[in-house]
């Protein structure tokens, strides 16, 4: 006991324990409902065996349900469009952005501090804005389109299977591009002015500057972002339930809307438990690929 | 000249951004009538201040306080467990702690809406559910414990060792020297990160729908959401609710913005 | 009377093995610097004093009791660090006297003691200021303070004036030496710097890759090098080295060369040597016992007082150092005169001394 007390005061013990502690709950809180969830997901779990705990082993069988669903297909190719659409716009625009706002103007960083007031604002209370801003036929934005000529006739946004999945991708879009821009602006504002002004005393005009330095110095930089990307694109829930809940008939619906909509709509919870496994997997994946990425930055 | 055409296309494009909560605080203030009017008008001609009546009337002070509530069990929660594993990380240097590190990495990116099915299910069972408010703050701090271990470790990672280490030849134990120097010197970034997951778990949406079955329990997120209902046409309504709930977390927000984001960025990427 | 005893002391990071062997003695009242280029193991020797690094077999004792599996803080050292490591958010009295706070000493002892030392170090003024209001050299006052307030076993210095500006350091040596012997303390300080561990020291230890390879007092470490490093380590300019190899009648053949040294000593033939010779025990004027061999000058470099002439001898390079500006230059055919009572010879396959 004695020693023990010692070696929490003075030595080690003082580092496991801390590190234990929040380990411990990491432990309990996210590793375990992970494995958890990959047994369910071998299991039949509904209303009826929700409270059991020796439920019917099914192998496969509900991986085998969801993909012959015939809306599967639809989710996975909105999921895809939603995550690389989401990505190419945030990205692009936020770059340019942050391109802008490196340039030297009176209150530079001042509005780009503004930017962000997008990102901390829950996703859902964005996604109310965005759906009145896409009403059918009082919002705004039909008003913008048809006065300027963009669009002949009103857009039903959220009700238009057509559409749906686009609205939904705007605003997010609209969400992400604080985050990109200013991961984006750190990443150019420590690329040291002197490599530009050599650039620029061997001749280089601004486009051959941006081709030659600025794009292979961001490389790293731009493989963290595209990989927070996906991550945070997958993570988007709330804005889809506020804009349309997947709807109208799964036209804008992605997977893990689709998970949680069977462990909490029609309680096929092993089906959401199915879902829900596959897309971890992938996200982890992405998530150590992105990890990778950080470890190797340039030395700048 | 050529700074002034940059800073008036800088405010164009800011302008453009932030449309979108300009139109929020426009239809909080607009008439009822008003809202519904095509062309829509951008400056509200009939002034209204119905803040009060819709916090009465969609009893906003008790999703508000349910939401204070757990986003403060979740801030003290996840600081009291974080802070100390963030110092570690941050001091010692071997395969296990990479190991840690990495693993603490990877759960930082695990999405509520796709851990939700197995942590319900999980707290079902050992009747969790029963008291949902700590079932939500539980599950939401398992969500933010990474990030702010992640950010919290950045921050131990600027106070140099040495002066740690002065602290223990003066005479002081490992917990002396973490309490006496080690917190005090990074107080700044610990208070920017709870008040970064503060507002977070303050916006929380998928735990609180999933976890909360009484309607009184429920937080001003899932609030908003009833409010807004299938056939909602209460805009005006709505966008005051929304207008009350995040002017706060703008306020903060705007306030430390130079220190959240110097202390994200340095955490996702380093 | 021994304060610290350091006892076939090893230390492995890993693989790494970084403390080999280490044997030293340290009396009470001494001034010891432990010196040799870095990554010699000489601040880790210095942390493992302090407990700020664990040992891995070997035992450590100070003022006759074993500290090893003791925290810093039983162990009554006072350290300076390199980077001062002044608390950023207490001022400098609060820095200066965390150590008695954690002591929970009286009110009116941790005032008088706090000021005593901040007059002694000319800080009296500054006791309220933050260390970022202070200048390095104030900055590494407050880092002193801080250990003599406590009045400890043993100071340990870890490269204390190594961020300071030449002329401030050489004015810190001394007064670091002056507090050491007026508080009659035990001082291990470590350095990269020969010259400073040569001038403050009582006891120089020389240490290359974790192991010791040579102790002693400052001149003995001079007069007699135990091997070539510690003849090239300590010195300034470092002492020249010409290969040569013994004949049969006993004396010297520089290689590259047929020029003859004789030796008045026994030495097999056919072994191979360095010639050792100190740039000061070179001339161009003849001396007492030397001997003349032709050397041609490649350059002059002059601080004022002294010149160093680099001559070519056996196409090796060769530094003189010359009191004062002799008449040559670069060019010029001299005849370079060696003292042979200040010859060194080391072995070349074991760079032992002969």
């Amino acid at each position: 006991m004695q020693g023990i007390i010692r070696t929490i005061r003075d030595g080690s013990g003082f580092d496991i324990l801390l590190l234990g502690l929040a380990l411990l709950y990491l432990i309990i809180f996210s590793a375990f409902p992970i494995i958890y969830n990959i047994i369910m997901s071998l299991q039949t779990v509904d209303m009826f065996t929700l409270t059991s705990f020796n439920r019917p082993f099914v192998g496969l069988q509900n991986y085998y349900d969801i993909f012959s669903q015939p809306v599967a297909r639809t989710i996975f190719w909105n999921t895809v469009k939603f995550v690389v659409l989401s990505i190419v716009f945030q990205l692009s625009i936020g770059f340019g952005l942050a391109l802008f706002f490196q340039q030297d103007f009176p209150g530079a960083s001042y509005l780009r501090g503004l930017f962000l007031a997008g990102w901390i604002m829950p996703a859902l209370v964005v996604g109310a804005i965005w759906k009145w801003l896409f009403a059918g036929d009082f919002g705004v934005i039909n008003y913008v389109l048809t006065s300027l000529g963009i669009a002949d006739d009103r857009i039903f946004w959220l009700s238009d299977p057509n559409v749906a999945l686009y609205a939904v991708i705007i605003a997010n879009i609209w969400l992400g591009i604080p985050f990109n821009m200013i991961l984006l602006s750190v990443g150019l504002a420590s690329i040291p002015r002197d490599v530009y002004e050599a650039a620029e005393l061997d001749g280089a005009g601004a486009f051959e500057r941006f081709r030659s330095i600025t794009l292979p110095l961001m490389r790293a930089q731009l493989g963290a972002v595209i990989s927070l990307g996906v991550i945070f694109t997958l993570q988007q829930f709330d804005l889809i339930a506020a804009l349309t809940q997947g709807g109208p008939a799964d036209s804008s619906n992605v997977a893990q809307y689709w998970s949680w909509q069977f462990s909490f709509q029609t309680y096929e919870i092993s089906l959401g438990s199915a879902v829900s496994v596959l897309m971890i997997i992938f996200v982890i994946v992405v998530a150590a690929v992105y990890v990778r990425s950080t470890r190797h930055e340039h030395s700048y | 000249m050529k700074r002034y055409v940059l800073l008036i296309l800088g405010l164009a494009m800011t302008a453009i951004y932030l449309f979108p909560l300009y139109w929020m605080y426009l239809t909080a203030l607009k008439s009822s009538t008003e809202i519904f009017q095509y062309p829509p008008t951008f400056w509200p001609s009939d002034t209204q201040w119905n803040f009060l009546e819709v916090w009465k009337s969609r009893d906003m002070g008790r999703y508000i306080w349910n939401s204070l509530l757990i986003a403060t069990g979740v801030t003290i929660l996840a600081t009291t467990l974080g802070t100390g594993c963030a110092y570690v990380l941050s001091r010692v240097r071997n395969v296990w702690i990479e190991i840690a590190l990495f693993a603490i990495l990877m759960m930082q990116v695990l999405p509520s809406s796709l851990m939700v099915t197995p942590i319900f299910v999980m707290f079902n069972q050992i009747g969790l559910l029963a008291s949902p408010r700590i079932a939500v703050i539980l599950a939401q701090t398992a969500k933010v414990l990474p990030l702010y271990i992640v950010l919290c470790r950045a921050t131990f990672v600027q106070v140099p060792r040495e002066l740690e280490e002065a602290a223990l030849v003066d005479g002081s134990s490992r917990i002396g020297a973490f309490f006496h120097i080690m917190l005090p010197l990074a107080r700044n970034g610990i208070l920017v990160t709870s008040v970064l997951i503060f507002l977070q778990s303050f916006g929380e949406y998928v735990y609180a729908r999933s976890l909360i079955a009484k309607n009184e329990l429920q937080t001003a997120t899932v609030g908003l959401q009833t409010f807004m209902g299938p056939n909602a046409n209460d805009w005006n309504g709505i966008m005051t609710y929304a207008a009350i709930y995040v002017t706060p977390i703008l306020i903060v927000f705007m306030l430390l913005q130079r220190r959240i984001v110097s202390g994200l960025t340095a955490g996702a990427l380093k | 009377m021994l304060q610290i005893e350091i006892d076939h002391l090893n230390k492995h990071y890993g693989g790494f093995h970084a403390l080999k062997d280490v044997n030293i003695s340290i009396k009470q009242g001494s001034f010891v610097a432990l010196v040799g280029p870095s990554g010699c193991g000489k601040s880790t020797l210095l942390r493992t004093l302090a407990g700020l690094e664990k040992t891995s077999s070997g035992d450590v004792r100070i003022a006759g009791r074993s500290v090893i599996g003791k925290p810093p803080r039983e162990r009554d050292v006072a350290m300076v660090f390199q980077s001062y490591a002044l608390y950023p958010h207490m001022d400098v009295e609060h820095n200066m006297n965390y150590s008695m706070r954690l002591k929970r000493r009286p009110k009116e002892e941790i005032s008088e003691r706090t000021r005593t030392a901040a007059e002694t170090l000319g800080l009296g003024n500054l006791l309220d200021r933050l260390p970022k209001a202070l200048s390095g050299g104030q900055r590494q006052r407050v880092a002193m303070g801080r250990a003599i307030v406590r009045n400890p076993k043993v100071f340990l210095f870890d490269e204390p004036l190594s961020n300071l500006d030449a002329a401030l350091r050489v004015h810190m040596r001394s007064e670091i030496r002056k507090l050491h012997e007026r508080l009659n303390a035990t001082s291990v300080y470590v350095t990269h710097d020969q010259v400073e561990a040569m001038t403050m020291a009582d006891h120089v230890v020389v240490m290359r890759a974790g192991v010791v390879e040579q102790q002693g007092s400052p001149l003995d470490l001079y007069d007699r090098p135990a091997n070539r490093f510690v003849a090239g380590f300590i010195g300034s300019p470092a002492m020249n080295f010409l290969p040569a190899t013994a004949t049969e009648n006993g004396a010297l053949v520089l290689d590259n060369d047929s020029t003859q040294i004789g030796l008045n000593r026994h030495i097999a033939a056919g072994c191979k040597f360095w010639i050792g010779m100190r740039p000061e025990h070179l001339s161009l004027k003849p001396c007492v016992n030397d001997m003349a061999i032709d050397a041609t000058v490649t350059g002059i470099e002059s601080t004022g007082s002294m010149t160093f002439v680099v001559l070519e001898v056996a196409s090796q390079p060769v530094v003189l150092a010359h009191s004062g500006r002799p008449e040559t230059r670069r060019g010029d055919q001299v005849r370079l005169h060696i003292s042979l009572d200040n010859l060194h010879l080391f072995d070349r396959e074991t760079e032992l001394a002969a």
